[in-house]
């Protein structure tokens, strides 16, 4: 992949401010409160894994913080202030499942590039830039939905990339994928990182935690139970939540 | 003898004429089975006013979900069927229900969503597109899922943009059963987009801070026919009075009094008739 195609994703010069918050960030459904009371913040131009049992509510605190459900009780502040249009096109997220348009590869970047207002002549050299970032120039007129899992995954983060965005969300974006894919997938995440695109992913593959996070924050029970830099988090726990996934002891969301 | 005779005839003539006098009443109305949506419009008590004046026919609408429209007059309750299902239509007309499918006239389905727009779909004018983001995003979507003509274009638009929304039956789409207007007002108390026909929505009362998220694509565009209820297969069909209405509807009076009406100076309905 050529260093040129990086220049889509723009350089910005990584601080320790504030970038994302949640305060005391509840969501409730069915009866049950399913996050309770979390609060955490993400740093500009961090990597940030969000891990825990299944059930602990990773994929939900992912959701509040990109604005896709709307909070029972607490706030998402982008930069300090209530997120509005600007703060949702800042952001993009890539689904552990995603969802390609039924058309060609080439098409679903285009939908993409259109949605941001892009069109004519760069629109065609933004879709030919995204091809190549994700090595499917040789797919462009393939139809998206018959492309492996792999390919599909490398499409998502394309496209979830063609809107320059400054925070990128993905939720289990390899638990699908073999090695290979994996490792492509990691590469094209560590790259956007690296020209300034703070990461906030979901996994529970320690391994990617140690390869791609810098901090952790650690859910158990709809609830943050311990937050700290990857090595102090997976290999010195403090909390007994922690302490019990990474011995092998907590599958699910249960009871310790 | 006499007088049991004069009696007979009085009495005979009097039937006849009590028999003559029911037979006219009854030419004088019709019953036309059709939507609530179309009926929620406006557009009936615009229009009806004026063949009645013309005809001194009188319509009767029977506003039901496009389904159970057709199955009234597939049951013979009815004169008309004035419904916005194309490819139902013309299988009521294949089986025998029906004698012939002509176009009226097409409205349009708008997307209407909260201001958040968490799927992030606004102002695109690819509906399948959207769609698909809302399927990605498992952002919540209100159906009416009530087997009505507005229903059935949701279902089409679902399939052609290849996803399987009833799969999500209860999580993010949530299907109230409903009329047009209740189904809105479930969608925006729960922040989520829903499809609406643009002549219900321009009336509803209750938008808060909702918008029009996706609109102008070829495909949200809703086609309404009219058909005469087979006389032959059913016996109580008023053919000619039914038929009058249809003659009427597809006439040049009639497409300009549908495209005379409107909701705060916007026209709703273009009529198509025989285009």
């Amino acid at each position: 992949m050529r260093d040129t195609v990086m220049d889509m994703i723009p350089a910005q010069v990584a601080t320790s401010a504030a970038l994302l918050e949640a305060r005391n960030l509840s969501f409730e459904a069915g009866g049950k409160r399913l996050i309770d009371g979390v609060s955490l913040t993400i740093r500009e131009g961090s990597r940030t894994l969000i891990m825990g049992a299944n059930g602990a509510g990773k994929s939900l605190i992912l959701r509040l913080l990109h604005g896709l459900l709307p909070p029972s009780a607490g706030q998402v502040l982008w930069r300090g202030a209530t997120p509005d249009h600007t703060a949702r096109r800042a952001q993009s997220m890539v689904f552990q499942r995603p969802v390609m348009l039924r058309r060609s590869v080439l098409a679903n970047l285009n939908f993409a590039l259109s949605m941001h207002g892009i069109r004519g002549a760069q629109r065609a050299t933004e879709a030919g830039r995204a091809l190549d970032m994700a090595g499917l120039t040789d797919l462009a007129r393939h139809p998206a939905r018959v492309l492996s899992g792999g390919e599909q995954q490398r499409l998502a983060l394309a496209r979830a990339l063609i809107g320059q965005p400054h925070l990128l969300f993905l939720d289990e974006p390899t638990s699908s994928l073999d090695p290979a894919s994996t490792q492509m997938i990691e590469s094209l995440i560590d790259a956007a990182h690296a020209r300034g695109v703070t990461i906030v992913m979901v996994t529970h593959d320690m391994g990617q935690a140690r390869r791609m996070g810098d901090e952790v924050i650690f859910l158990h029970a709809g609830q943050v139970a311990e937050t700290g830099p990857i090595d102090q988090v997976l290999s010195h726990s403090r909390s007994e939540a922690a302490r019990a996934w990474t011995e092998g002891r907590l599958y699910t969301n249960s009871t310790l | 003898m006499l007088r049991r005779h004069l009696f007979s005839l009085a009495a005979g003539a009097a039937l006849a004429l009590g028999l003559a006098g029911s037979a006219q009443a009854q030419d004088q109305f019709i019953v036309v089975q059709s939507t609530t949506s179309t009926q929620n419009s406006g557009l009936f008590d615009h229009i009806l006013p004026i063949f009645q004046d013309k005809t001194g026919i009188e319509v009767r609408v029977v506003a039901v979900g496009t389904g159970q429209a057709i199955k009234n007059a597939e049951n013979g309750d009815g004169d008309v069927l004035f419904v916005h299902a194309k490819a139902s239509e013309e299988k009521f007309v294949a089986d025998g229900h029906g004698l012939k499918r002509s176009d009226v006239m097409y409205n349009d389905f708008i997307l209407v969503g909260p201001p958040a727009d968490p799927a992030g779909i606004a102002g695109t004018k690819d509906i399948t597109a959207a769609l698909t983001k809302v399927a990605e995003t498992e952002a919540p979507f209100a159906s009416r899922g009530d087997d009505s003509g507005t229903h059935k274009a949701e279902l089409k638009l679902w399939k052609d943009a290849g996803v399987d929304a009833a799969a999500a039956s209860g999580a993010w789409y949530r299907e109230t059963g409903s009329g047009m207007g209740a189904t809105l007002n479930t969608g925006t108390a729960m922040g989520a987009y829903v499809l609406t026909d643009r002549a219900t929505w321009i009336s509803f009362g209750n938008k808060g801070d909702y918008q029009i998220s996706v609109e102008g694509d070829d495909r949200l565009f809703n086609q309404y026919g009219i058909i005469l209820v087979n006389p032959e297969k059913h016996a109580g069909v008023k053919a000619e009075a039914g038929q009058a209405f249809i003659d009427w509807v597809l006439s040049a009076e009639g497409q300009q009094a549908i495209a005379d009406y409107k909701i705060d100076g916007q026209q709703l309905f273009f009529p198509n008739a025989g285009g």
